[in-house]
């Protein structure tokens, strides 16, 4: 279904969102202004010790005071293991957690929830109820955590839903194996082996919405349930499972979400509202603070990953070995998924090697959760991985660059891994039918002005700017398991209503899906009348995760497009009494030699006058492969030698996402990703003090990068088709977080001498490098 | 406690706790364009204008602002429909969780300073955070909305 | 935080009564950190009708009202001849202009924050504390006084003078609290130096004063002194080491800003 491209009017053509407008006007559309009037509003307590088994604990204070409807402990919810990880079915996630337990495992964990007729009579009852706690010895280093005389889960009842590695009472949530070739023999007939360990942090999300559900029954006392989520369809599933209760008495609707990344693909506080509304019949609602956010959340999971490579004289690579330590807090959702990319979307960048290597654990501590966040895996991965090529080609006395144009990944070429790994199972083989990896590293060189710039150039005898690179990759959803719908309805006066399960986070799906239709339709995007993401009213699509919308759900929207195009044509040359294979359709008129109709009249037709029905199509898909979007990424940071102090002048990236569907909000993907990639790269501290409270759990603790800190990106796009997606797209939500801790690692090191193996890459860091230089 | 002040060049009169927060009367009484991404005044989502200059709403009681003006967005549509329109044409919108205070601040920064220099930009925005877009291209957009006449 | 009443004050006096009353009454300044601390207070006392707002261009000195918000300090006219505007670029410096709007001049003393950087932006100057009940206090001397303040900040005089100032906040982001700020000063041939967010509240450096006011031309070592008698601490958002570091890079580059 190969497309001109230069022949497409909607689609890969300037469209404004379809949303952008009313929500700068302030509409009232996301979940909290969505809220009954008369919500009892839902507290946690929550747990002041890393580590703590509940000896006792007295709600009955707080049961008494005026205005408080209800107070559950763990002895008042199902006992039944659950992943609070929005993933498919069977969840590769290990069923860890229980909606209350006896047992809390950070600081911040759930020990009780109060519902009351406001917020503050729900605060002063969470007062009232007394704890008494056995607090236990907690694990907060993760390289200490495995078989730790200290066990997070102890408990019966915790369980895999097929065997991930899960181990836990040795502390281990996950673990993952896999070797192709012999590494070790191949590491052995290499001329050189650098080897380096690299750390990086748990980065918070920090959308700007926090956690927010609300519940309510209807008037068949189902309940309703409004979710900031990015998976709804999941949610669902999962919530009946867990609460007992038949799939059809619940219904989960997704409005506006404020900003996910990962962090709402996930239960925060769903179950909550549904038990408080299920028990009280009244409706409620829980609002995370900000400070719930960083600290009674996800995270990104912290890592160790040592990297060996191999190569010979001339540059060529022929051994990975990566082995890796992920940190996944006290409960493991998405805990294998996480780490296998940290293999499966990393090491198939350099495919020419004989022997690739890949394995290590996932364990448990008594820190905030992780789980998922943009990139997960693949940007700890390439940090680890693109830092030790630069050290790599260093040793071998080549431009970083040469030696990547000479190892990476090229158009029609494979990687064995695509077949071994996929998401918590086995992967899917794949040829690259669209990389244009080549041309994104020679056109950053170009913009950045690498061959003139590179390593570094001096401004003054305290200034230096530095020059570093990496490359990356991503996905484009998790191929067999990720399925996206579309139903499309023609409307009298020939509107269509669109729907989908497909979830808009704020990445703009419900215009892309719009741009789509519209353009197979030919029609306006303003005639596309979309509705997202209802259990109720849209067909099923698994939410938005993995850099998925734009392939399957787009590809579910394209295929029911060109069904209901094929549709009105056999419609109107029925009508005509032609053939359809006669019939031309241009958007509003159908044509056969001398006769017409418009699509106007028609739909009119159909449901007034003549031969009524609706006309209606739905349809799904599934991806058979999981094309990777590519990029070039360079920097050009500016260096402070006395201080250690510096600025990124200059972030540039060429993407290969195949078309840009919606081309400014593509660029708003890859650059949003870059500035939170940036983040982490360069400012975005986590910490704890030694009995495991989260210091950073405030904007004023945890920087996220503000406008003073970002100075010039410089985002273009490869010319990409990617015959497998709709008119030729690829993904694009997750490959802009990749390449920035790589690529300030490595021009700080350009800059400096000083190489950062921990992030975030802080001045203090840096000083220190140039101080022990000195010495 | 009751107050009077201006909503949108409407007087109104709530009755307040001594202790309650701008943000929360307003969302309280249906004005839920004031998004709370922090509640402690260090996003910017919940800005509005008090006696026509962006404050945090999160942080002003309403106690205090007796015979004052407010703005919110509802009082600027026309002109947020126009920032809008700058914010699509540079891709810049996105969740649009923090765009209600962003239209405020940009309003008012057009309104109190003629021909802003990038750093006057920057530093009358920076108090509004963005986790989503790439900042560069909101800057671009509103480089472009200051320049309309 | 947690009030049981709002008071409008009617004048200086009554506020003064009112704040008397009860330990657990308070002046209400910008309100900022007076949330973020979550205490509960019996009344909290307004001053927004007593006419502290303004700034008044003094002959030997410029009087700030303590109900001046930062905002308008830094776009005082008046202000901004200060010192070739060195307070007013300290003040700038702090949060968004959303956040400055609201935040007063008084309240950023009162808080005597160790983040401060409106007290380290000012106290290389001869600056005054005008209370109420009448009394007159350095802000140097307010820095260093033990226990609470019970009298009502109504001005801070700012003294004119002939020379240039320097201001330095080092930072994570735009939004963050300093990791340590330097205000270096040249008034009429005399070198100041502050340090402050050490992570303690700003203080004057004596040591490296003397040194430079008695013809020491080596502003390394003025540097030197400034970190050997001033103390430094670890906090999570930098090593003692580091502060230390960062401090002698600035206070050097300081003086070599204010004596060009």
């Amino acid at each position: 279904m190969a497309v001109d491209k230069k022949k497409l009017k909607v689609v890969n053509n300037k469209t404004h969102s379809i949303d952008g407008q009313g929500l700068m006007q302030g509409r009232s559309y996301y979940t909290d202004d969505l809220a009954e009037q008369n919500s009892l509003v839902i507290k946690i307590l929550r747990s002041p010790h890393a580590f703590a088994h509940i000896k006792s604990i007295d709600v009955s204070e707080a049961q008494k005071l005026n205005g408080v409807e209800l107070v559950l402990t763990y002895k008042d919810v199902p006992h039944v293991s659950f992943s609070r990880a929005g993933q498919g079915y069977p969840e590769p996630s290990p069923h860890d957690k229980f909606i209350l337990d006896e047992y809390v495992r950070y600081v911040g964990d759930e020990v009780a929830m109060v519902a009351a007729i406001n917020e503050r009579v729900a605060e002063e009852a969470l007062k009232l109820i007394k704890v008494e706690f056995e607090v236990l010895e907690p694990v907060l280093d993760f390289e200490t955590a495995y078989e730790n005389k200290s066990v997070i889960h102890p408990e019966d009842g915790i369980k895999e839903m097929f065997p991930i590695g899960f181990d836990p009472k040795k502390n281990v949530a996950a673990s993952y194996e896999m070797e192709v070739g012999d590494v070790e023999k191949e590491l052995a007939k290499s001329d050189v082996i650098v080897d380096e360990t690299f750390y990086s942090q748990a980065q918070a999300h920090a959308m700007l919405e926090t956690h927010s559900s609300n519940a309510r029954l209807d008037t068949h006392n189902r309940l309703v349930i409004y979710s900031s989520t990015q998976t709804p369809f999941h949610m669902r599933r999962i919530m009946a499972t867990t609460l007992g209760l038949p799939v059809s008495k619940i219904r989960f609707i997704k409005p506006r979400v404020g900003g996910g990344f990962g962090g709402k693909q996930a239960f925060h506080g769903e179950m909550f509202c549904a038990l408080t509304t299920l028990r009280t019949g009244k409706p409620s609602k829980l609002v995370y603070t900000r400070e719930e956010v960083f600290g009674a959340s996800y995270t990104r999971h912290p890592m160790r990953i040592r990297m060996r490579i191999g190569a010979m004289k001339d540059g060529r690579i022929n051994a990975i070995d990566c082995r890796s330590l992920s940190d996944t807090g006290a409960y493991g959702e998405h805990s294998l998924t996480v780490f296998m990319i940290v293999g499966s979307k990393v090491l198939p960048l350099y495919n020419k090697v004989d022997a690739v290597k890949f394995g290590g654990r996932v364990v448990y501590t008594n820190h905030v959760p992780a789980g998922a966040y943009r990139g997960y895996g693949a940007i700890q991965g390439n940090y680890a991985l693109e830092a030790t090529v630069d050290i790599l080609a260093e040793k071998l006395g080549m431009d970083p660059k040469v030696l990547r144009e000479k190892n990476s990944m090229k158009e029609k070429e494979t990687s064995p891994i695509f077949e071994i790994m996929g998401e918590g199972t086995k992967g899917t083989a794949m040829i690259m039918e669209s990389c244009k990896l080549p041309y994104c590293i020679k056109r950053g060189a170009e913009l950045i002005g690498w061959d003139k710039k590179w390593p570094r150039v001096k401004v003054s005898d305290t200034k230096v700017r530095g020059y570093g690179m990496a490359i990356a990759m991503q996905g484009s959803g998790i191929p067999f398991m990720d399925m996206g719908s579309c139903s499309i309805k023609l409307n009298d006066g020939g509107s269509y209503n669109v729907t989908v399960g497909a979830t808009d986070i704020g990445q703009g799906s419900d215009t892309l899906i719009a741009q789509i239709v519209a353009e197979e339709l030919q029609t306006t995007v303003d005639n596309i009348l979309i509705y997202s993401s209802d259990t109720d009213l849209t067909p099923f699509d698994c939410g938005a995760y993995a850099s998925s919308t734009t392939y399957i759900s787009g590809n579910a929207a394209w295929r029911a497009a060109i069904k209901m195009r094929e549709r009105l044509i056999k419609e109107a040359a029925e009508y005509l009494g032609e053939k359809p294979e006669n019939v031309e359709f241009d958007g509003k008129i159908f044509t056969s030699k001398d006769k017409q109709v418009s699509l106007y009249d028609l739909s009119v037709q159909f449901l007034y006058n003549k031969n009524l029905h609706q006309v209606s199509i739905t349809e799904s898909y599934y991806g058979h492969v999981s094309p990777p979007p590519f990029m070039a990424a360079y920097a050009e940071v500016e260096v402070d030698l006395e201080t250690g102090e510096y600025d990124i002048l200059n972030y540039v990236t060429v993407t290969d996402c195949g078309t840009t569907i919606n081309p400014m909000l593509a660029r708003g993907q890859v650059e949003g990703g870059i500035v939170q990639g940036l983040g982490m790269a360069c400012f975005e501290d986590v910490k704890y003090d030694k009995k495991g409270n989260l210091l950073s759990n405030n904007f004023l603790g945890y920087h996220i990068p503000t406008h003073k800190e970002i100075h010039k990106l410089t985002s273009e796009f490869a010319d990409s088709y990617e015959p497998t997606g709709p008119f030729g797209a690829k993904s694009v939500g997750e490959i802009g977080i990749d390449t920035p801790p790589a690529v300030i690692c490595n021009a700080i090191y350009n800059a400096t001498g000083v190489r950062v193996h921990t992030l975030p890459i802080t001045p203090e860091k840096i000083l220190k490098g140039i101080k022990e230089l000195k010495k | 406690m009751l107050v009077t002040f201006y909503l949108n060049n409407t007087q109104v009169s709530y009755d307040v706790r001594p202790d309650e927060y701008l943000s929360q009367t307003l969302r309280s009484h249906g004005i839920k364009s004031v998004k709370v991404g922090c509640n402690e005044s260090t996003c910017g989502s919940c800005t509005l204008l008090l006696d026509d200059k962006p404050v945090m709403s999160c942080s002003v009681l309403t106690a205090s602002i007796e015979g004052k003006h407010v703005t919110t967005v509802e009082g600027i549509q026309e002109e947020a429909a126009k920032i809008s329109y700058y914010f699509a044409e540079e891709g810049a919108d996105q969740c649009g969780f923090c765009n209600t205070g962003y239209a405020l601040v940009v309003y008012s920064l057009k309104r109190t300073i003629k021909n802003p220099t990038e750093e006057q930009i920057i530093d009358y925005i920076v108090g509004n955070l963005c986790r989503c877009s790439g900042l560069q291209s909101q800057l671009n957009a509103i480089k472009a909305y200051l320049k309309e006449e | 935080m947690k009030v049981n009443e709002y008071y409008r004050a009617s004048s200086l006096e009554d506020a003064y009564q009112k704040l008397q009353a009860s330990p657990k009454n308070a002046i209400l300044a910008g309100g900022l950190w007076m949330k973020k601390m979550g205490q509960s207070y019996d009344t909290i006392i307004d001053l927004s009708k007593l006419g502290l707002d303004k700034i008044e261009d003094k002959k030997d000195e410029v009087v700030v009202g303590s109900m001046v918000t930062q905002r308008d300090f830094e776009n005082s006219k008046i202000v901004s001849f200060l010192y070739a505007g060195a307070p007013a670029f300290a003040v700038r410096e702090v949060m968004g202009v959303n956040f400055r709007n609201l935040a007063t001049i008084g309240g950023s003393i009162m808080g005597r924050y160790p983040f401060s950087d409106v007290i380290t932006g000012l106290l290389p100057y001869d600056v005054e504390l005008e209370f109420y009940p009448a009394q007159k206090m350095s802000l140097e001397e307010y820095l260093n006084y033990k226990g609470k303040m019970n009298a009502i900040l109504v001005a801070v005089h700012i003294k004119k003078g002939e020379g240039k100032g320097y201001f330095k906040k080092v930072k994570t982001t735009a939004l963050d609290f300093p990791i340590v700020n330097i205000a270096v000063s040249k008034v009429s041939g005399e070198y100041r130096v502050v340090v402050g967010a050490r992570p303690m509240v700003a203080a004057r450096s004596y040591k490296a004063m003397e040194y430079l006011n008695n013809g020491g031309k080596d502003f390394a070592k003025a540097a030197e002194l400034a970190v050997e008698e001033l103390s430094f601490m670890d906090n999570k958002d930098s090593s003692k080491e580091y502060r230390v570091d960062l401090a002698k890079v600035y206070v050097r580059r300081g003086l070599e800003e204010v004596s060009k």
